[in-house]
């Protein structure tokens, strides 16, 4: 018992410069690892949330394509769109995101102050390609009529360049 | 004393304007060379474009459409106009106004490609993206058609997207007239317009009622945008189009395939086997054609007609044999 205690004793000063490091270099490590750890369970929450979500959703979005190649109850033939994004070496999983994409491009519309009212039939009008384009890259499309940036070092750069003949900027070089 | 003092002088000073003249000699010489360096560089990637030889002697010296209507563009919306202008010299009545809600993104202040094509389905004709070089370009204008082409009127890391209608050209000039902006009929030198437009990736379209092609279009483009306007326009509207495809190209086994579809939505499936008959003649490796080939003897009850097409599709290894074995199963 005695002995035990002095084990114990002599234990906790061999360790004790040990665990202060440790402390140490767990006070160094917290700030990045914790936030991680932290990140994580966070991930691995969403990830439980999102997942049946996402299933539901990829389920219910493939639906409409059973149903949309079925225009007769005769015979189900293989849509045109079909072969065709079959010809350009589409995997189903692709052709699936592209059609989940006309959501995705419904949100975003609205969020780019279209009327939401309108919304619906402008993406009903894209192909499916493009509505994939729309979804993944809105925010890079070159939306023609944007307005050039005013500085004054642009200015005399695109003036020059609208003298030798490259732009289009400024109506009176001509 | 004094003399040879004052020839020491102005001859020092004889000495200093030399080495400077020599310098200034070299440093405007330099300057020079840079400059044009630069200038050389520039105008370099942005030649006069030249037109091949078969299309000049193909096209009239100076050609205009004046009989498509201009529309000025407000703030921002070059889209809209452009669009109301080709819409309108195809004879569809249709307002800027009422375009900008269909076309237009407020966030963007402006509008996007895939979006300029959508709004042309929407009123019943069939956008068609044509190759981007200016032969097709000036082609299609000679065959007719006003064509909407997109440009960076600025440079790119400024970007000045711009959509036009480009509706007549003068090859002696080298110059094009579009309807461009506030300016009806401007004239552009093929060199500035083929530097703003190359920036696009010389994106350009024509719009045309179902039954009519571009003349410079290729297969695949028809077929694909012919598909794109049967998604929301339907299968007997789209007939037409599908009719005018397999004219044009008597060789395609996809517009073949596609107007069987087609025929068979509309109710017309003795027609449908034809065109699927035709695709699968065409090119035999069409699984798929012959897969609803199959389907579609199936479906009308001729079962021997129906398993000799869908074993075709079964034999071809690809996308379609599982779901061809699944209907040889179920036969």
């Amino acid at each position: 018992m005695k002995a035990h205690g002095i084990l114990a004793y002599t234990d906790i000063t061999s360790i004790a410069p040990l665990a202060s490091l440790e402390r140490d270099a767990w006070h160094i490590e917290k700030p990045e690892a914790e936030p991680k750890r932290r990140m994580n369970l966070m991930m691995k929450k969403i990830c439980r949330f999102l997942s049946p979500l996402l299933i539901a959703a990829l389920v219910l979005g493939s639906l409409p394509v059973v149903a949309a190649s079925q225009p007769t109850p005769g015979a189900t033939l293989i849509s045109t769109e079909e072969a065709l994004s079959a010809e350009r070496g589409q995997s189903h999983r692709e052709r699936i995101h592209t059609i989940l994409a006309r959501d995705d491009v419904q949100e975003q519309l609205v969020a780019q102050g279209v009327d939401p009212a309108e919304v619906e039939a402008r993406v009903a009008a894209l192909s499916d390609a493009e509505a994939a384009q729309m979804a993944d890259q809105l925010e890079e499309l070159p939306a023609g009529a944007s307005v050039v940036g005013a500085l004054f070092a642009v200015f005399i750069i695109l003036l020059v360049t609208d003298i030798l003949g490259l732009t289009n900027v400024f109506p009176f070089t001509r | 004393m004094l003399t040879s003092r004052v020839w020491y002088v102005e001859n020092a000073r004889a000495a200093g304007v030399l080495v400077l003249r020599k310098r200034l000699r070299k440093i405007p010489r330099l300057r020079f060379a840079g400059l044009c360096l630069i200038l050389l560089l520039l105008t370099g990637c942005a030649a006069t474009p030249q037109l091949a030889e078969t299309t000049q002697q193909r096209l009239p010296e100076r050609l205009l459409l004046d009989d498509v209507p201009f529309h000025g563009q407000r703030d921002y919306q070059c889209g809209p106009a452009a669009l109301a202008m080709v819409l309108n010299a195809q004879g569809v009545e249709v307002s800027v106004d009422a375009l900008i809600p269909q076309v237009f993104l407020p966030g963007r202040e402006g509008s996007v490609q895939p979006e300029m094509l959508a709004t042309v389905r929407r009123h019943g004709r069939i956008p068609f993206v044509i190759e981007g070089n200016l032969d097709t370009l000036l082609t299609e204008i000679a065959a007719g058609q006003p064509v909407v082409v997109m440009q960076n009127l600025s440079l790119p890391a400024w970007p000045l997207w711009h959509y036009a209608v480009a509706i007549g050209f003068d090859l002696e000039a080298e110059e094009l007239i579009l309807h461009s902006g506030e300016t009806p009929q401007r004239i552009e030198s093929f060199k500035r317009f083929d530097a703003t437009w190359a920036r696009s990736d010389r994106w350009a379209f024509v719009t045309l009622a179902p039954g009519k092609l571009p003349e410079t279009i290729n297969e695949d483009t028809a077929i694909e945008a012919t598909t794109a306007w049967e998604r929301l326009q339907g299968a007997e509207a789209s007939l037409p189009a599908w009719n005018a495809i397999v004219e044009r190209f008597p060789g395609t086994a996809m517009g073949h395939f596609a107007l069987g579809n087609a025929r068979h939505a509309v109710g017309d499936d003795e027609g449908a086997i034809h065109a699927f008959k035709q695709a699968v003649t065409n090119d035999p490796n069409l699984a798929v054609g012959w897969l609803n080939l199959g389907l579609l003897h199936h479906a009308r009850g001729e079962n021997s007609q129906a398993q000799r097409a869908i074993q075709q599709a079964a034999d071809l290894p690809g996308k379609w044999q599982a779901h061809a074995e699944d209907a040889l199963n179920r036969l």
